[in-house]
């Protein structure tokens, strides 16, 4: 029996000290954050391989005698003829709703000094989207807090929404509303109690952003409440490009686990035309052909396979994601803008001058759209603003016209007018989601014309001071139009009884 | 890289190519590229024959197994490691000792782009690097 013993630890003592086996090849060249390696035979597409001092990189560049290689991390101790080893592993980043209320960097690593993360779980940062089968379509609403988008451009859970417009119109301002009216909703619906309730997850990325901003955004979700259901991961404009490629797959990666685990999740990418930048410089530093803009050939396929992981799945759970574009003097028809708008499942559009005139949030309505929100709407905002977004466009048409004569008729006036309270209306401030019960009172009001004797410069202050109303002295109104999500004859008669106790105390 | 550099790798990659006869670098073709680059010197002759370099030199290491070592290797040992890289590898290995104080103990057989690493220096870096 002692034999027997012997050769199984044996067996052990063999297997301890065997020896490990790996792939290595030598530094040829670095720049600019990019390897040439000569070796790694056999290494794989988009296997992470070990620089020497903790830098990793990722082999993006499999050619016949060399190894072409982004890292991530410091290069500046690395230097020709060092040793590069293969890992046999993909990229991957930690998971899991350890990762809330965290800031981490585009390979998972801590960036908040709030010490390390608690996660079991890893999933590859790159991964095939889901497929047509396991797909469901967008039926469920996600609601952004913002009135003038919640009403004529609804966004699903599931669905791609692009947001896009000029520097400083207000983009990131509409990402971040929205991640805290999904903080706002979570609370409301776990307190609740409702097993039904499904809280939305959010994941925010920061691509090419200065610090000071990512921070100022960090500062306004923990202001409002929303730190603890958000991930921030981090590739700033001092980050290597490399980082900043990686960053919205390592978001997607984040936002599929919660997905995968039959949960919801929002997940907003600032920017990608800060991310198509950082592929550009690397795609040209790893010689590849460019093409319009210097763009590399796969400039799309670099976005729409990102784009694609956010799906609302069969017996699971969805991600919602909101890309970002920045544009150039307005140019939706430049490169990078028509690809994403491509893409995605809509546009909110952002008009600088709209921004200027102090319409905020500056959305175009006649250039926005929705392409699946609309069946995820609930009837209730349905039933309110339906027509909202074509009177809107015919104000604005007329608007233009109104310009040139002074001479209109009656019924030309009245659109005008109307048109003029409904803008005023949807003025919004920044970090201030109303609720959709709110949202459908106000517009209630409005298609009732409760507005329409007001000055045109009280009825922003009018709609603010209804809110206040409703929310103060009416709460179970609120609640019976949350729960039931339409209005019906009871519901209206409740309204129409607040708005004119209201209209009494407001007009005194 | 310049249009320049990449069509003399190119050449380079052709007269490597020239120089392997049954599978292994013959020295009598490498001798006979050499005589040829010297004769009819081609374009960018210094990158030609630094990627010709390169190219046979990696070819070289595949056939080559160095066992680094920080005590003493046998020939037995040498030959026996020659014997199974030959076996994994299905071509001809040869075993060469390069003594290396630096692992501390144990041995590192590097063929081509593979190491091998059973050393005490290898495995204190693992440990230092676990979490």
């Amino acid at each position: 029996m002692s034999s027997v013993l012997e050769q199984i630890e044996q067996q052990i003592a063999q297997l301890s000290t065997k020896a490990v086996r790996k792939n290595v090849g030598t530094i040829r060249t670095i720049a600019d954050g990019v390897a040439k390696v000569d070796g790694l035979s056999d290494v794989m597409y988009n296997e992470m391989v070990q620089f020497p001092g903790d830098a990793i990189g990722i082999a993006l560049n499999l050619e016949e005698d060399e190894v072409g290689c982004v890292i991530l991390g410091d290069i500046a101790k690395l230097k020709e003829g060092d040793e590069v080893t293969t890992t046999g592993k993909l990229l991957s980043v930690p998971v899991g709703k350890g990762l809330l209320g965290r800031a981490v960097d585009s390979l998972g690593r801590p960036l908040d000094g709030k010490g390390p993360i608690n996660s079991t779980e890893a999933y590859p940062v790159e991964k095939i989207a889901p497929g047509i089968v396991v797909r469901k379509p967008v039926t469920q609403a996600l609601f952004t807090g913002i009135m003038a988008i919640d009403s004529m451009i609804p966004i699903g859970r599931g669905q791609r929404e692009l947001i896009i417009g000029d520097r400083g119109t207000g983009k990131t301002t509409i990402a971040i509303d929205t991640i805290i009216n999904q903080a706002r909703i979570n609370k409301v619906g776990l307190a609740s109690g409702d097993p039904k309730f499904r809280p939305v997850y959010s994941i925010y990325v920061a691509i090419g952003q200065k610090n000071s901003n990512i921070v100022r955004t960090m500062s306004a979700l923990e202001a409002a409440g929303a730190l603890e259901f958000t991930i921030i991961v981090v590739a700033a404009a001092a980050d290597n490009p490399a980082n900043q490629y990686v960053a919205p797959y390592a978001g997607a990666a984040i936002g599929e686990w919660f997905m995968d685990n039959g949960m919801d999740a929002l997940i907003v990418y600032d920017d990608l035309s800060k991310h198509a930048v950082a592929y550009r410089q690397i795609s040209l530093i790893l010689k590849r052909p460019s093409g319009r803009e210097a763009y590399p050939g796969d400039v799309f396929y670099l976005h729409s396979r990102l784009l694609e992981r956010a799906a609302r799945l069969d017996g699971k759970g969805s991600l919602t994601a909101l890309p970002i574009i920045e544009t150039l003097a307005g140019d939706v028809s430049a490169y990078i803008p028509t690809n994403v708008i491509s893409i995605t499942d809509g546009q909110i559009f952002l008009e600088t001058d709209l921004f200027n005139q102090g319409v905020r949030p500056a959305v175009s309505v006649g250039l926005s759209v929705s392409r699946v929100g609309s069946a995820a709407q609930i009837k209730a905002t349905k039933q309110v603003a339906g027509k909202l977004k074509g009177e809107l466009a015919q104000f604005r048409e007329l608007a233009a016209f109104a310009q040139f004569g002074s001479d209109l008729d009656p019924k030309t006036k009245a659109q005008l007018d109307r048109g003029s309270r409904i803008v005023e209306l949807f003025k919004q401030p920044a970090l201030n989601p109303i609720p959709i019960e709110l949202q459908v009172a106000t517009l209630w009001a409005m298609q009732k014309g409760y507005y329409d004797e007001l000055d045109l410069k009280r009825v922003t202050a009018a709609a603010v001071s209804l809110r206040e109303h409703f929310s103060t002295r009416h709460d179970a109104l609120l609640s019976k139009i949350r729960t039931k999500a339409s209005l019906d004859a009871e519901l209206e008669a409740g309204l129409k009884a607040a708005c004119d106790e209201w209209k009494s105390t407001f007009a005194a | 890289m310049s249009a320049q550099s990449k069509a003399a790798e190119k050449v380079a990659r052709l007269f490597f190519k020239l120089s392997v006869e049954g599978g292994a670098v013959s020295a009598e073709r490498v001798a006979g590229i050499l005589a040829y680059i010297e004769r009819h010197r081609p374009a960018n002759p210094l990158i030609v024959l630094r990627s010709y370099h390169r190219l046979i030199a990696a070819e070289l290491a595949r056939g080559r197994a160095v066992v680094e070592h920080s005590g003493a290797a046998p020939e037995a040992l040498l030959q026996s490691i020659a014997e199974a890289m030959t076996r994994r590898y299905r071509r001809p290995v040869t075993a060469i000792s390069r003594p290396n104080p630096a692992l501390i103990a144990g041995l590192r057989v590097r063929v081509g782009d593979d190491v091998y690493e059973s050393s005490i220096a290898a495995r204190l870096s693992t440990l230092s690097t676990a979490n």
